[in-house]
């Protein structure tokens, strides 16, 4: 039911790219809690993979009218999205660790830069719904 | 823009890399000992930083990593203490114990540069952030 709103706005492909950033945030805590643990190595979501995927779920959504979001939930068991990569250049530790705390927190600050872009663009989006609905700005 | 906070990334990563080094320095002052525990003062180690192009390299901007860490070379301090268990037995520096050479003023000076240079790269990731956020105020 909600297609039929949401469906011609952004709306669905923004709720990807909330959902991806707040799992990424995930992973990234993971890696500043674990700072310290012996034998720790980064993990990490691809963010190029995300995209490449997003981008390919909306052209399959172009080219026959249906949700993002459905499109988006494999199960398929070597789906990249579900890799948490490990490979980040940091400085590898004597203790087998590699958390470079910098790395980490700048990955979260990136990863909440895309998080602000989907909540803007998602807001101005709800408001353009509203003014509609309501009938008034 | 995001490839301008991982230049500022690996300036941080370097500038603690400098001060881990420098802290070192103070901390082994009085080390007459190697890590093998020879009789070895402790020799300066100062960190060598080299542009690294790998990372936002495509903008034209480069960011830095640590090319090395070098050890120095130099004479030792020698301290007169005769009596010392580890003092030198012959020689002209009969009676004085070697002590590293470490200036704790540069060191200090060391220090500071370091600090700052952090600083100034939190700094300027500010900056990029709210870059970021004027560019989204467009929109909002």
């Amino acid at each position: 039911m909600s297609g039929d709103i949401f469906g011609p706005t952004t709306i669905p492909v923004l709720q990807e790219v909330l959902s991806f950033s707040q799992a990424r945030h995930g992973v990234l805590a993971g890696n500043i809690a674990n700072y310290g643990t012996p034998g720790y190595q980064t993990r990490d979501l691809s963010v190029d993979t995300f995209q490449q995927r997003l981008k390919e779920a909306i052209a399959a959504k172009n080219e026959q009218p249906s949700y993002v979001s459905p499109g988006l939930m494999t199960d398929e068991p070597g789906d990249p999205l579900k890799n948490v990569s490990r490979n980040m250049s940091t400085i590898l530790h004597h203790d087998g660790t590699n958390v470079g705390l910098e790395q980490q927190v700048t990955e979260m600050s990136k990863n909440q830069m895309l998080h602000n872009l989907a909540i803007t663009i998602m807001s101005s989006q709800f408001r353009l719904l509203q003014a509609a609905v309501s009938e008034r700005v | 823009m995001l490839s301008a906070l991982d230049i500022s990334t690996s300036a941080l990563v370097a500038q603690r890399m400098r001060l881990n080094a420098i802290s070192s320095n103070l901390a082994n002052m009085s080390s007459v000992r190697n890590e093998n525990a020879e009789l070895a003062p402790y020799q300066a180690r100062y960190v060598v930083l080299q542009t690294d192009d790998s990372q936002g390299g495509s903008q034209g901007a480069a960011g830095v990593k640590v090319a090395s860490v070098e050890t120095e070379t130099v004479e030792p301090r020698y301290k007169y203490q005769p009596g010392h268990p580890l003092a030198i037995k012959s020689g002209q520096w009969k009676d004085h114990v070697a002590y590293p050479q470490i200036n704790m003023t540069t060191e200090f000076v060391d220090a500071l540069e370091a600090t700052r240079a952090y600083e100034a790269n939190i700094g300027v990731m500010e900056i990029t952030k709210n870059l970021g956020l004027q560019t989204l105020r467009i929109l909002a």
